[in-house]
């Protein structure tokens, strides 16, 4: 992968899309649509559609836009800030990257022009009741599958924790085969599917349990743990700056509302106990910002200290995120513990994407195996 | 000239000069022969300070190419170029005194001949510093120095002292402020050394009694020199948020191998605490770097301002961290006990950075009025005549 876009072309998007969303998606707009059954912004979507954002990791001759993770990652930013209710993580970043790592030709031509254009929900499922995102985890099994054979397969057991699974069309889901981990297509609305809505602590997140009974799949790609962990990637990438945008957004408000909010006379910003928990959180938003944006560029240019620099931003920027907002709470007082004040909706995605994808201690530890790794054959100082 | 032709001529330059000699020294307020000899070669050949203007030492060259020559020297391991990023005393020199002084100063600094301290706390003024008492009177053609500075690092070996001292008592406390170069080795100084809690003795009393200083050494005006020291104060924090002091014997640095050599790097929690601090130290290269970028690209950045206040988290936690790695071996120290004794010193060590140079309080305060845009602090003794001041 490689970076398509100039500094200036990414600023311009990154403004783009964030005017889309002032406009569009405004904490009016988000809280309407978060207490609606689907849980997304249609008409938002498909403003973003318009824009590229939903095709904007697809391959270009299926109709996308055909950039990276730079690009994904400040898209992500701007995202994360608005809490927009979108498929954005799902359909156009786990499952656009999936079916475009999966490499089969046919799956891409069959469904990455649908998801680009926005007209086209897919999601992914990658982990059961557990929820570790760890391929031992995988509970669904697929029957009737030979090695390479394209159809004919059945899909039995359990997936969870799926984004957006009761509105999307496709579902692309990880199962154990006779030969490892593979991916199936799954019509979401097809013969031994069942679809349960979980009850969502972060109302802007719509996640299901899936329940397969002998469904019927089509099989994609081949061996599924290289596109499993490509999409993971990017997801992660996504996520971090989903993260550093809304944890950016929070603390804006909070720094904001210290200015204005008057006690003993004068701004509470004033107070030395305001001020240093305001410093302490602006090194936390820009160090999740460095993290999420190095965390893209490595992946973009193919580093090979990609996965680390990725699972440092994982856990570096699921632990800002839930530690701003969560601060941002305690430095307005009691506005921020009523529904109406946005302070909660932001904690409630902090703590939901600490684990959505794989938990900080799980990324902690990938990222320690790896150092660890590295320096013990001496190759790298410390 | 090209980036080529330039990478070309430094990596020659090195190629044909550069062989890693015993010891040389990275400190403001030491130097040695060999440290010396080094750095009037780099100086002569005009690497100190790349980016600096021809007429000043330097070659011209922009952020990219400094980058180039930076590179080309750290590949090698040769010290002496980038003096133009964290030469606190030669920076403060070139964006404030005169000519004269530059070309007295400058090329001695540069080439560690010359080493320098810092003159600025008091026992009445730490955090507060535009307080300090030292009191310089005109002479003729010459300052008269008497008063009292406390926590002076280097100032046993130093040449000079960067002192702030009070030149104007009927103005406000920031108003009547200079800033000089004093000669450190005459006779109305005395250095008194103090014990620090590590054991050591780097930073001492220094007492002024009719001290000289030649008016010429003024840097940036009478009275004006309150402004001076807020840019090498800038120098001071920026250095110290993107290194800090290693250990004595070099015994826990690495939070990994100390783990493993204490055989504890499979313990499921260490392991957490580990990758966390690990991290911290990530991310501040991070900000580092993307501080620079964002610099480079016109866009002002706010990360600047944080590396010190960043850099003293990482080293408590470091410190933190290490001393569960060894645990009950922490009742340790000496000589004996190289690995205690890093663990144990680099605990009390992380101090220097969260109380030198401004306290991590002032960091905050600072971070939360110039970058966020909150309230100032309330000072009772702003806009009075500073001989009316409380102190104590
Ligand atoms: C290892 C080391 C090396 C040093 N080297 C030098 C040197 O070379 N030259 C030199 O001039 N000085 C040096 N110093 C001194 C250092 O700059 C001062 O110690 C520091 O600025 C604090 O001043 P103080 O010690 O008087 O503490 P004080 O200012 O008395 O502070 C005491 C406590 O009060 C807090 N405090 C004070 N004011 C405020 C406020 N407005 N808001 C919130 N909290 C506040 C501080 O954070 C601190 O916790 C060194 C110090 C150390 C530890």
């Amino acid at each position: 992968m490689t970076i398509a876009t100039t500094l200036e072309e990414r600023r311009a998007i990154a403004e783009t899309v964030g005017k889309l969303l002032a406009e569009e998606s405004g904490e009016k707009r988000v809280r309407a649509v978060m207490e609606t059954r689907d849980g997304i912004d249609r008409e938002l979507w498909s403003g973003l559609a318009r824009m590229g954002i939903a095709g904007l990791l697809v391959p270009s001759r299926f109709g996308g836009a055909g950039l990276g993770p730079v690009e994904l990652e400040l898209v992500a930013e701007e995202i994360g800030a608005a809490l927009a209710c979108t498929p954005f993580l799902s359909s156009s970043v786990l499952a656009a990257g999936l079916l475009t790592a999966s490499q089969d030709e046919a799956a891409c031509a069959r469904l990455l022009p649908g998801i680009a254009a926005g007209t086209t929900i897919a999601t992914v499922a990658l982990t059961g009741e557990r929820g570790s995102w760890q391929p031992v985890d995988v509970t669904v099994r697929a029957e009737g599958t030979k090695d390479g054979a394209n159809d004919g397969a059945f899909l039995s057991g359990t997936a969870s924790y799926v984004m957006h699974a009761g509105v999307a069309d496709v579902l692309l889901v990880a199962a154990a085969t006779s030969d490892g981990l593979g991916l199936f297509e799954v019509a979401s609305h097809g013969a031994g599917v069942a679809i349960e809505a979980l009850p969502t602590f972060d109302r802007t997140l719509r996640l299901d349990r899936i329940a397969f009974a002998h469904a019927p799949a089509t099989r994609i790609g081949g061996a599924g743990r290289p596109a499993i962990d490509a999409a993971l990637r990017l997801a992660l990438v996504g996520r971090a700056g989903e993260q550093a945008g809304g944890a950016r957004r929070i603390f804006d408000m909070t720094v904001e509302y210290t200015k204005t909010r008057i006690q003993f006379g004068r701004p509470i910003g004033g107070f030395q106990a305001i001020k240093h928990m305001a410093a302490e959180l602006l090194l936390e938003a820009e160090s999740a910002t460095s993290a999420a944006r190095d965390a893209a560029l490595q992946l973009a240019q193919d580093h090979d200290g990609a996965d680390e620099a990725i699972d440092l931003a994982a856990f570096a920027c699921a632990d800002a995120f839930a530690k701003i907002a969560a601060t941002a709470i305690q430095m307005h007082g009691g506005i921020a513990f009523t529904w109406e004040h946005p302070a909660h909706l932001y904690l409630r995605r902090a703590r939901a994407y600490s684990y959505l994808l794989g938990s900080s201690d799980l990324h902690r530890e990938r990222f320690l195996t790896k150092i660890s790794a590295q320096s013990h054959d001496g190759s790298v100082a410390p | 000239m090209t980036n080529e032709d330039l990478r070309r001529e430094v990596n020659d330059w090195l190629a044909a000069h550069w062989r890693a000699p015993g010891t040389i020294i990275q400190s403001m307020w030491e130097t040695n022969a060999e440290t010396r000899a080094w750095h009037t070669k780099v100086f002569e050949a005009r690497w100190s300070v790349p980016s600096w203007p021809v007429e000043w030492f330097g070659r011209g060259l922009d952020d990219e190419q400094t980058n180039i020559v930076i590179e080309a020297f750290a590949q090698v391991g040769a010290p002496g170029t980038g003096q133009d990023r964290f030469n606190l005393p030669a920076n403060t020199l070139l964006a404030a005194a005169s000519d004269e002084l530059k070309l007295t100063l400058i090329p001695g600094l540069l080439k560690k001949d010359i080493t320098t301290c810092l003159l600025y706390s008091e026992p009445s003024a730490g955090s507060d510093l535009a307080g300090v008492r030292t009191r310089a009177e005109r002479d003729g053609d010459r300052f008269i120095v008497n008063g009292q500075k406390v926590w002076t690092s280097g100032a046993t070996v130093a040449d000079y002292g960067m002192l702030i001292c009070r030149t104007d008592w009927d103005v406000p406390k920031h108003s009547g402020l200079s800033f000089f170069f004093l000669p450190m080795k005459q006779a109305g100084v005395e250095v008194r050394p103090l014990r620090q809690i590590t054991g050591e003795a780097h930073f001492n009393e220094v007492f002024f009694t009719d001290a000289v200083v030649p008016a010429s050494h003024l840097v940036g005006g009478l009275n004006r020199g309150w402004r001076v020291l807020q840019t090498a104060l800038a120098y001071e924090r920026s250095s110290m948020g993107a290194r800090a002091r290693g250990s004595r014997h070099g015994a826990a640095d690495d939070l990994v191998a100390l783990a493993r050599a204490a055989g504890r790097l499979d313990d499921p929690l260490l392991r957490q605490d580990i990758a966390r601090t690990v991290a911290l130290r990530r991310l501040n290269t991070l900000n580092n770097a993307r501080a620079k970028a964002e610099l480079e690209q016109g866009t002002s950045s706010s990360i600047m301002s944080l590396g010190k206040l960043a850099m003293s988290r990482i080293l408590h936690e470091e410190a933190r961290v290490r001393t569960a790695i060894i645990g009950v071996e922490s009742l340790l120290a000496g000589e004996t006990q190289p690995t205690a004794d890093d663990v144990n010193f680099l605990a009390l060590n992380a101090y220097f950075t969260s109380i030198g140079g401004g306290t991590d309080q002032i960091q905050k305060n600072i971070i939360s009025e110039r970058v966020l845009g909150l309230p100032r602090e309330p000072e009772l003794d702003r806009n009075i005549p500073f001989k009316q001041v409380r102190s104590g």
